[in-house]
């Protein structure tokens, strides 16, 4: 029986990077081609997979209808089923691996969006400094920083929210970076394992190792090195310039996907007003991962 | 809102949630159900949008939200005539392939209505709560039209490039199948086979393309371009002088 596992996170807090790790254990002679990366079950909140299964147009329905029946999909998927009409993989994974942004809610019925344990057996949850995601998220949703910030602090904030045309993909509720992080970590229906943004970085291999562990998925060595090496940020950056990705935004919006993938890169990009504005909004839940806040500035002595 | 059963292709029974109102019930009634009821009859039924290109009818399929009606209401404003809106149904009896038009009314969100300027025949909501509109059409046909093209509609994203091509016979029949307006429905009932012969006589009599463009209002007037010429290229319009 396939295992299924959320890789759970806030927008640009890494996630890609971690499906394109997980994808290049199984490539030997070279890198996978970034828009080879798995589509099908690729993010909870694709659109097609929900009218494929349910027979009903999701574009007749509010975003709360779609809710009320997305468990019903996930559990679906979870007991196997196919979200399209591709030919069928020859031989089922151990584990599939699903991204989503959406932040662990109850729909209007009362029951967790994705089905809790009827809809994954865990969760990965990827998360990253507050203050690198803000430069990350402005540029990939053509915002001003200070727009971001406000994003991140916002409790009604979501993607495809529009209800004036049909987006692309359906509502995901993103309460705040803190909220969104609380509802996954203080979720009680599914294991939790957390990955920093900024472990994986520092000891890609490591955090890797441990990822995969958790998720019931070990590989070897040989495997998770070459892995590693295929999916440097060099490497995915170069070949988003060379052919373009096509999870990146739409034209609309300038910016590439792979921008900086730096961590504290936030001391040059943002002013001191907006970062302190941004532990001000975010400071327990940064403590609680391991965030250092900005030291107060000494008390001037007087006298 | 509503629980439907349908049998054997013709009968439904349908019994409202308490507090339905009677046009949400209807809508569902007249869209997904029907179509459910006509893939249960065995009918070759797709998920496609159509005009009227020199006396025949040129499809447009696509999952939900890939721009089919919108494509059709443009290209009805220059002067190709809506046949159906999102289910179309196509008969295989006959020396060719046939459509029907629904003479029902296309179904368009706020922002394509504001951006393709259709505001003077906007219509009632589709539902109370939605910002998705009945558009009237300009021109309402009744007599079946020979199928012309069916193009399948893909957004411009790395690595496809915006364009017109012709797939090979495999990829064709994929189109076809995943093009069903319930493509479970085709997979459960065990109708794959019709599909992919289905798909055959429409290659042959008419032609399967993938019209891969931004999703972007702003493309529009070059899509139809586009497509005028490739209709001129395939014979279905007469080239210009």
């Amino acid at each position: 029986m396939t295992r299924t596992v959320w890789l759970a996170s806030y927008p640009k807090s890494g996630n890609t990077w971690l499906r394109m790790l997980i994808a290049n254990l199984s490539a030997n002679e070279a890198p996978m081609n970034i828009n080879d990366l798995p589509q099908r079950g690729g993010i909870a909140s694709a659109r097609a997979p929900f009218d494929y299964l349910t027979l009903i147009d999701s574009g007749l329905l509010t975003h709360d209808e779609v809710d009320v029946l997305r468990p019903r999909v996930y559990e679906e998927l979870a007991r196997g089923a196919q979200d399209d009409e591709y030919d069928e993989p020859a031989a089922a994974p151990p584990v599939r691996f699903v991204k989503v942004h959406d932040a662990y809610t109850l729909t209007p019925a009362g029951e967790p969006l994705l089905a809790g344990r009827r809809g994954a057996d865990a969760a990965i949850v990827i998360v990253r400094d507050p203050r690198d995601i803000v430069a990350s998220l402005a540029n990939h949703a053509a915002m001003s920083l200070d727009e971001a910030i406000a994003f991140l602090s916002d409790s009604q904030a979501a993607f495809s929210m529009r209800t004036d045309r049909q987006p692309s993909q359906l509502r995901q509720k993103l309460p705040g970076w803190s909220g969104h992080v609380a509802s996954w970590l203080d979720q009680t229906d599914l294991p939790v394992h957390v990955v920093r943004y900024e472990d994986l970085q520092a000891d890609t291999l490591g955090t890797l190792r441990g990822a995969l562990a958790f998720a019931g998925l070990p590989a070897s060595d040989e495997a998770m090195q070459r892995a590693v090496a295929f999916s440097g940020f060099a490497q995915l950056r170069d070949q988003e310039q060379a052919k373009g990705f096509r999870e990146a935004p739409r034209p609309a919006a300038p910016g590439r996907f792979f921008r900086r993938g730096e961590s504290g890169a936030w001391r040059e990009e943002l002013d001191a007003g907006q970062a302190a504005r941004i532990e001000a909004a975010h400071a327990a839940m940064m403590r609680r991962l391991g965030y250092q806040l900005t030291p107060a500035p000494a008390l001037a002595m007087t006298g | 809102m509503a629980r439907f059963l349908l049998s054997d292709g013709r009968d439904i029974v349908f019994e409202a949630a308490a507090g339905a109102e009677r046009g949400d019930v209807a809508i569902f009634l007249l869209g997904t159900v029907f179509g459910i009821l006509l893939h249960q009859r065995g009918e070759i039924v797709l998920h496609a949008s159509a005009v009227r290109v020199d006396g025949k009818a040129v499809l447009f399929c696509g999952s939900s939200g890939a721009g089919k009606s919108t494509i059709a209401a443009a290209l009805a404003q220059r002067g190709f005539p809506v046949v159906v809106d999102d289910l179309c149904a196509i008969t295989l009896t006959g020396a060719a392939p046939l459509v029907q038009p629904d003479g029902r009314h296309l179904k368009l969100w706020a922002q394509a209505i504001a951006q393709l300027d259709l505001a003077a025949r906007r219509g009632a909501p589709v539902r109370q709560r939605l910002q998705k509109f009945f558009v009237e059409p300009a021109a309402v046909l009744a007599e079946p039209l020979p199928l012309g093209a069916v193009y399948a509609l893909r957004e411009a994203r790395p690595p496809h490039q915006a364009g017109i091509e012709r797939p090979n016979v495999v990829d064709a029949a994929l189109i076809l199948r995943r093009g069903a307006y319930r493509p479970l429905m085709v997979n459960r009932l065990g109708q794959k086979a019709d599909y992919f012969r289905a798909a055959t006589a429409i290659a042959n009599a008419a032609g399967i393309f993938h019209l891969t463009r931004a999703l972007d209002f702003a493309a529009m007037p070059d899509v139809i371009a586009r497509l005028e010429r490739h209709w001129r290229d395939i014979g279905l319009m007469e080239k210009a002088a």
